[in-house]
């Protein structure tokens, strides 16, 4: 006669459907979560022309073969309003015509206004005005990209639109032909293409500054520690 | 007076409840201790206030902390504490009625329905998480989901379902926080890109 009961020690060692499917679960989620980030993470040698992008807007352009800064750079960050008055707007001045200065768009999901700052930006390149949108954009930081009282980022699309208007006109811009660029599917794409640049470069938050394609990893914690080194690695570069 | 055992389920919800209620409880004091420390002095940062992110201080400052007109984590302190209370009550080995069983559903039905709101406002309002506030998450979780299969289990027609979800409430929960857990990946991803980079 063969045994009916089962073997205790084997009963013991299946596992009951809660446990399983919990493992399941757990095994797909940190395999999705964990292959998701890992692939997103980029390369630190990526080739210049590749940052460079087509077209590229400029804030300095001495031409292809000059030393180039590609900044990624998210309008409403408050640390990319840094770099700018901190670091690049004195920058322009001091190394105009000896360097290339190439701006591309990183709006992050975490600043509600980013993006509309972004298109306003392309918006005034499609008229040729590229520089004086971003001079425009990063002056008056505090009146469109902050909340009153200054301590947290503003989600006023009105008010930013209105007050972009106000540069576009400033800047000598058809605002009509501007508002309807704003919204534009070429303005769009120049944006994403922007951000596949950057994610396939390694940007994951800004501003991040590459030189000549390399990747600038400040060690100050100062704009001014910041600005010093930026510049003698220019100063490098234009004198070798 | 009998003895109830390990695998009981209603040994296993007095657990759920006790611990789940405790853990809700101490980040309902938490967060209203932080809310006193804040209105007492307006330039207190909140110990939960990490980076712009991992920010009480903003979720706390937000209309929806305050959804009925007073700080949440008051209604978090009254039902946390009558949640953990319970399980104790279960855990002592006493019977609950039918109708009493109605009231913890309804209880848990609507942390569970507010939480899930709040969680919504957190990560696309609000743009910042609050650590106790995901304690909290965490709680109403296990309490919601077991207190509906308790439920079932009372009424002849469902207690076949009931059985059915028991086998694998444990799963359920964790699955549903992998979901929760996603939402909060996709919502934040930049940031959280920024830690692994």
């Amino acid at each position: 006669m063969t045994r009916t009961t089962r073997n205790p020690v084997t009963a013991r060692s299946r596992l009951s459907p809660n446990v399983l499917i919990t493992l399941v679960v757990l095994v797909v989620a940190a395999l999705v979560f964990g292959g998701v980030l890992l692939t997103q993470r980029g390369d630190d040698d990526v080739t210049p022309d590749s940052l460079r992008g087509p077209d590229a807007n400029t804030v300095l352009d001495a031409g292809d073969e000059a030393v180039t800064i590609v900044e990624f750079l998210d309008y409403q960050c408050p640390a990319c309003a840094g770099y700018y008055s901190g670091i690049t707007r004195q920058l322009e001045e001091d190394y105009a015509g000896r360097i290339t200065f190439v701006v591309r768009n990183f709006p992050l999901q975490a600043h509600p206004l980013a993006r509309q700052a972004a298109a306003a930006a392309e918006a005034a390149a499609l008229q040729g005005r590229f520089a004086e949108m971003y001079r425009a954009l990063y002056d008056n930081f505090t009146g469109w990209a902050l909340a009153p009282g200054g301590q947290s980022v503003s989600d006023d699309t009105g008010r930013a639109a209105a007050l972009f208007d106000d540069y576009a006109r400033t800047a000598g811009l058809d605002v009509e032909r501007f508002r309807r660029d704003i919204t534009s599917d070429e303005v769009r794409s120049r944006i994403e293409a922007d951000l596949a640049a950057g994610r396939e470069a390694g940007v994951t938050g800004t501003p991040t500054i590459f030189v000549d394609g390399t990747r600038f990893e400040p060690a100050g914690s100062s704009y001014a520690d910041v600005a010093a080194e930026l510049r003698s690695l220019l100063d490098d570069r234009l004198n070798p | 007076m009998t003895f109830v055992d390990g695998r009981h389920p209603t040994r296993r919800l007095g657990l759920t409840y006790l611990l789940g209620g405790t853990l809700g409880l101490v980040a309902a004091v938490a967060l209203t201790l932080e809310k006193l420390a804040t209105l007492a002095d307006p330039d207190h940062v909140p110990s939960c206030s990490l980076n712009p992110v991992i920010s009480c201080g903003t979720v706390m400052a937000s209309p929806q902390a305050s959804a009925f007109g007073f700080p949440n984590p008051l209604l978090g302190i009254a039902g946390f504490a009558v949640v953990s209370t319970v399980g104790v009550v279960l855990l002592a080995g006493a019977r609950l009625p039918r109708w009493f069983q109605w009231g913890l559903q309804a209880g848990t039905t609507f942390g569970a329905g507010f939480v899930h709101w709040l969680i919504g406002a957190s990560l696309y309002d609000i743009h910042a998480l609050c650590p106790y506030c995901l304690a909290v998450w965490i709680a109403v979780v296990p309490l919601f989901v077991l207190t509906t299969v308790e439920t079932l289990r009372r009424h002849d027609r469902t207690r076949r379902a009931a059985a059915a979800l028991a086998r694998v409430d444990v799963a359920l929960v964790v699955a549903w926080y992998v979901v929760i857990a996603a939402l909060v990946l996709q919502a934040f991803w930049d940031y959280w890109i920024t830690l692994v980079h």
